[in-house]
């Protein structure tokens, strides 16, 4: 059990004295005040952890001193002490803010279990206060909407800083939820393009037959169900910034169209038979080895070396950090902000617990955790307690599972680190999509909120 | 009389107390404390220190009586059957002047087991040497001790201090070595 300086304010000597007495052969140091007054003197010349405050007391009460001590020393624990049968005025002092209250005589093991329990809330408190600072010199060192502190992210936005002015392709590789948009935004935002459009669109998350239409747009007429002429990306990027996302699902006849768009900045529509022309700046972005689908002949050589004139490597949470508290912070900021709950931290054993975990869905597992915290969360305080649906990591694979579970175990993770895209998902698998969806039905699986 | 230096305990019993559990104390004190010890004869019982209201001994006067008057090379233990308290507390086993001059140790509630029968009197003579000791270590100026497993650890009742052994952990030992020679 930690030392703790202890204030005891009671109008009877005795009552001070023995309390003094017994506190101080347990190692604690203990100042005494007979009033409020003394009381107010003391704290201003010592450092005191925790205030004993008898309520009755004449002159100035405890109540009123413990109205004082909140407005002066909000950081100062405070246990009431009142007598049997004042109860409702001791529970009226906690609503005021005091942290307990004892009723005297104390029993000495319900005084010990109430002394240690301060103890370990100034040594918690001391841990917080560790948390703010650290997380107080982190932030600020944000960039853009990219919020981090971690040496590999300061380096992420050195780098973009970089490119930003360059008005070159960029291509950003990266695990899935990592904030690769993020990172292709910032460069928009810091290059001479930001006042143009920044478009984005994931080429995995559009059928591949639908994605010429997507990038290049189509006429009026092209096609069944095209009523009238629609503008694509390509073009909606004019002056502005083109981001393809999972640039790797792109087909490689599709590669060879875009290849082409990029190289001489003009295109036709689909159906159409006049080139349009669009400038615009490229930034891509993968999860997959770019490397090896070039290897596997899924990528195009020359498509490759176009899009990876500079490459950025956005690191998984798991690798950034201090930047796990930090984003945490902010989520929960931004989520109680949006809800209307008045929920302003967590506690050290809530971030101790997101620390320890290996995030393997990266910032958007984060923010999902967050949310639901924020959602579930009774107190001011998110605590380890709201985090319990964190469970066990998807990777772990427990003793004696059985063939199902891991079939499950594997199905889940492919579909999260495909951002639940099930086509891509299936691709991955080697079974097609239809296969895929009974797989996820048998299992009752459920794409994360 | 055996023991280390000048120093001298005095037991004293308040009121009426029955011979070996003077004598249990008295050796006790002497091993585990290393101070030579004398056995007065009994004061009266302290009825100045009664709260009516309770039913209880203040051990507070207790304590001032007992450290008043006193030899500077002595310090007193004083052992009652009745029931102490400190008015801030319902009950105390025993109370210290932290490295002052007298302690007291209370028989009442070591007397009875959890389930309210009287405890055989082996365990009551054990408890009460542990008490005493733990008390007069105070009076030298020992505190609480983290070490769970040291006689100087803070009992938060009779079971827990029945599982210690009457012992004090090697960093208490060396403070008494030291304060007694000093």
């Amino acid at each position: 059990m930690g030392i703790l300086n202890i204030m005891v304010v009671d109008d009877e000597e005795a009552m001070r004295e023995s309390l003094a007495a017994w506190l101080e052969s347990s190692g604690h140091q203990v100042g005494l005040a007979e009033n409020g007054l003394k009381a107010l003197d003391l704290l201003e010349s010592g450092d005191y952890d925790l205030v004993l405050l008898d309520i009755k007391m004449p002159g100035m009460d405890g109540h009123e001193l413990l109205r004082r001590l909140r407005e002066h020393h909000p950081g100062i624990m405070i246990v009431m002490i009142t007598a049997y049968g004042s109860i409702e005025s001791a529970v009226t002092a906690m609503k005021e803010g005091a942290n307990d209250y004892l009723l005297k005589p104390f029993d000495p093991k319900q005084l010990m279990l109430l002394i240690e329990k301060m103890a370990s809330q100034k040594d918690m408190m001391a841990d917080y206060r560790l948390v703010r600072t650290r997380l107080s010199e982190l932030e600020g060192a944000g960039f853009g909407d990219l919020i981090a502190g971690s040496e590999s992210m300061r380096s992420v936005f050195r780098q973009i800083e970089e490119v930003a002015q360059a008005d070159i392709p960029v291509l950003i590789t990266g695990e899935t939820g990592t904030g690769k948009e993020l990172v292709a935004r910032a460069i928009h935002a810091q290059s001479m393009r930001n006042c143009g459009p920044f478009v984005a669109i994931n080429c995995g998350a559009v059928p591949q037959q639908l994605l010429e239409s997507e990038l290049f747009g189509h006429e009026r007429g092209a096609f069944t169900g095209a009523i009238r002429t629609r503008l694509g990306r390509l073009e909606m990027a004019d002056h502005g910034s083109l981001f393809l996302d999972e640039v790797g699902e792109i087909s490689t006849q599709m590669q060879v169209n875009l290849l082409r768009a990029l190289e001489e900045k003009r295109f036709l529509r689909v159906g159409g038979s006049r080139e349009v022309e669009s400038d615009f700046r490229l930034i891509c972005a993968t999860h997959r080895n770019m490397q090896a689908l070039v290897e596997d002949g899924r990528v195009r050589t020359d498509f490759f070396y176009r899009i990876n004139v500079i490459s950025i490597h956005v690191p998984p949470l798991r690798e950034r950090g201090d930047d796990i508290a930090l984003l945490a912070r902010h989520f929960v900021k931004q989520f109680s902000s949006e809800i209307s709950k008045p929920i302003q931290e967590l506690t050290p054993n809530a971030y101790r617990l997101l620390v320890r975990h290996s995030w393997p869905g990266n910032v958007r597992e984060l923010l999902n955790v967050i949310e639901r915290a924020v959602v579930v969360s009774r107190g001011p305080l998110i605590d380890a307690a709201d985090l319990t649906f964190l469970g066990p990591e998807p990777g772990a694979v427990k003793s004696g599972a059985t063939l199902m579970e891991l079939e499950a175990l594997h199905v889940r993770r492919t579909l999260d680190e495909c951002d639940w895209n099930v086509s891509r998902a299936a691709e991955i698998l080697g079974i097609n999509r239809g296969t895929l969806t009974r797989h996820i039905k048998k299992h009752g699986l459920q794409r994360p909120c | 009389m055996a023991g280390v230096g000048r120093l001298r305990v005095e037991v004293i019993p308040l009121g009426p107390v029955d011979e070996v559990s003077i004598s249990v104390v008295a050796a006790n004190i002497q091993t585990f404390i290393g101070l030579a010890v004398d056995v007065a004869a009994p004061w009266p019982d302290p009825a100045y220190a009664l709260i009516p209201v309770r039913g209880q001994y203040n051990a507070l006067p207790i304590l001032r009586a007992l450290s008043e008057s006193i030899d500077i090379d002595m310090l007193r233990l004083g052992l009652f059957a009745g029931d102490l308290c400190l008015p801030i507390l319902t009950y105390v086993f025993g109370e210290a002047q932290v490295n002052g001059r007298a302690a007291v140790v209370s028989l009442r509630r070591l007397k009875h087991g959890r389930d309210g029968q009287r405890v055989l009197p082996h365990v009551l003579l054990e408890r009460l040497a542990k008490v005493a000791v733990h008390e007069m270590a105070h009076v030298l100026g020992l505190k609480h001790c983290r070490s769970p497993r040291c006689l100087m650890s803070f009992c938060l009742g009779l079971e827990q201090l029945d599982d210690l052994t009457l012992r004090l952990c090697s960093d208490c030992e060396r403070l008494i070595a030291g304060r007694i020679l000093r």
